[in-house]
């Protein structure tokens, strides 16, 4: 089996998702490059609902026959552990984030789902100059600003999706790890309705539940810790894997969790061992508190 | 489908409130050969005036004939489909909330007026005051679409305040006055004060361009985000709106008399 894949070796185990809220923002500009200022910056300080409030990252550039005023466009997903959170996230992230920059407008991505605001309360910024357009059955609230106007739908809409998705990638050392979890997100960022909301998609401070301090809800995973190799009771690691980076993905459907996971072995295993990515293996708890399961082995064997 | 033949023009105005898809199902012929219209003061059975065929369960109803002086045809009607084979008289599709009505032909006085949802299209002209309100009202057409393949009357839009009118061809005096909301856009030429008092809204000018009261001011900056959400909506109708999205607009705001947050956006 080793063989099979590159010599990486796939733990039997398995990645536990939790459902979530979310929605996806469309936030065109008069060119790209200030889309993309404006969708970083709305994604910003997203990076795990513990303590952003939501998670978010860019889902894809949009080209301007995507969109729908025809200008260069950013998609986003936003998404939060309730929709109460997730509509807080909305108006503050598009209100301080893209109001705020320079020509953008924004629109929901999503149509099925409960409608949340979106350019609804924004437009109180216009100071009564506001107006609203309705076309085709959808309002729009137009909001006067200094280069212009800002349009801004008027909601969006909240689905339910899939948070918490991920694989450990256990390599020989730093290089290794960053080069293969690189190549990982590379692969999964050309899938669609997933996001990996941390750093550079990547996280290094993998969590395990609990802590010995009563107040922490979670702390490091030191099982993975190379640094605690030896000093803890059971650690996962050899001397061999001297270096794990985590990879967490979010998706508006398990399908696409799953689907985005299986990029990402597939990518890991394309890096092979012999270039420093020696297991894969994923993160859980037990199975017990999160209602999808991703088993990497089936992940292997669908694909 | 149900059919419904006008055998002759009525010598007194007939109303034909009350005739909607919704209405006539489950009624067979002879149920609505029986079904009283009025008539001035009095309330003849339809079989004075109508043959009346039905066949299928369709939500079609077919109007057949010269029915100008028929009025309030599709009045308040919620559902189905109603298409008229000729002309119709006033009050065409007034008050409708959903469905379709199609007359092919011209309009009388206060087509769509106070119409609140679905679509009328009308495939000739129409009379003064279409998609406004009815006298003493004071709220026009509220939700919808009214598209007019030929000219409009005067007072297009009087008070309207919520969506869309397309009129292919060219629009009478005072249109869109008094308007409140919602769009109106023009393939043709506009009679003289064009959005009189209007207070928001949005005038768009595809055809000629037209005489911009003192009222208006000339904007200075664009709206590109949305014209072209309302131009690639427009441009589904084809014709004169067609290449709406590629073209370029001016914008003028107004009425300065009624606050001013409506727009002119006359198309180069």
């Amino acid at each position: 089996m080793n063989d099979a894949h590159n010599s990486v070796v796939i733990d039997d185990t398995f990645a536990e998702a939790f459902p979530m809220k979310a929605t996806r923002l469309l936030i065109t500009a008069h060119n790209i490059t200030w889309a993309r200022h404006a969708a970083v910056s709305a994604t910003g300080f997203a990076t795990s609902v513990i303590a952003c409030g939501c998670e978010a990252g860019i889902e894809r550039e949009l080209s301007p026959d995507e969109t729908p005023d025809g200008r260069p466009g950013v998609s986003v997903l936003l998404f939060s552990m309730s929709g109460k959170e997730l509509i807080k996230q909305i108006e503050r992230r598009v209100g301080q984030c893209v109001l705020t920059c320079p020509t953008t407008a924004v629109f929901a991505g999503i149509s099925d789902g409960e409608a949340v605001p979106l350019g609804k309360n924004l437009r109180f910024f216009g100071d009564g100059w506001q107006t609203s357009k309705v076309i085709a059955g959808v309002r729009y609230w137009r909001v006067p600003v200094m280069d212009g106007e800002f349009v801004a739908q008027e909601t969006t809409a909240v689905t339910k999706a899939v948070g918490g998705g991920n694989l450990l990638l256990l390599a020989r050392d730093t290089d290794a790890a960053l080069a293969v979890a690189e190549a990982a997100v590379a692969a999964m960022q050309r899938l669609r309705n997933v996001i990996m909301p941390f750093p550079g998609g990547v996280v290094r401070s993998g969590s395990k539940v609990g802590s010995k301090y009563p107040a922490l809800m979670a702390s490091t995973n030191d099982a993975f810790c190379p640094g605690l190799y030896g000093l803890v009771a059971k650690s996962e690691l050899t001397p061999e894997t001297r270096c794990v980076m985590e990879i967490v993905i979010d998706g508006l459907t398990e399908a696409d969790v799953a689907a985005a996971m299986r990029a990402g072995l597939a990518a890991g295993i394309a890096f092979g061992a012999a270039r420093g990515l020696l297991r894969i293996s994923a993160g859980n708890y037990g199975g017990k508190l999160g209602p999808y399961l991703f088993h990497l082995h089936k992940l292997m064997e669908a694909a | 489908m149900i059919r419904l033949r006008l055998r002759q023009a009525p010598g007194l105005r007939l109303d034909l409130r009350g005739l909607t898809p919704a209405a006539l199902a489950g009624l067979d012929a002879a149920a609505i050969e029986r079904l009283p219209l009025a008539q001035g003061r009095h309330a003849l059975p339809l079989a004075e005036f109508f043959d009346v065929t039905a066949e299928g369960d369709g939500d079609t109803l077919v109007f057949e004939g010269d029915l100008s002086r028929c009025d309030r045809i599709g009045w308040q009607m919620a559902a189905g489909r109603i298409v008229v084979e000729g002309p119709v008289g006033d009050h065409a599709g007034a008050g409708m909330t959903a469905g379709v009505l199609q007359v092919q032909g011209d309009a009388g006085l206060l087509a769509a007026c106070e119409m609140a949802g679905g679509e009328l299209r009308i495939d000739g002209n129409v009379g003064d005051f279409a998609a406004s309100a009815q006298p003493g009202s004071l709220d026009g057409m509220r939700g919808g679409s009214l598209v007019v393949r030929g000219n409009a009357g005067a007072r297009c839009g009087d008070r309207m305040r919520r969506g869309t009118v397309l009129v292919f061809g060219d629009a009478g005096d005072f249109l869109a006055s008094r308007m409140v909301a919602g769009s109106i856009a023009l393939g043709g030429s506009a009679g003289a004060h064009v959005g009189y008092g209007m207070r928001r809204g949005s005038l768009v000018f595809a055809g000629a361009a037209p005489t911009v009261a003192a009222t208006f001011v000339p904007a200075i900056s664009e709206a590109p985000v949305i014209w072209q959400l309302l131009a690639r909506d427009l441009a589904r109708h084809g014709g004169p709106f067609a290449a709406l999205p590629s073209r370029r607009v001016q914008r003028h705001l107004g009425d300065l008399a009624a606050g001013g947050k409506g727009e002119l956006l006359i198309v180069h």
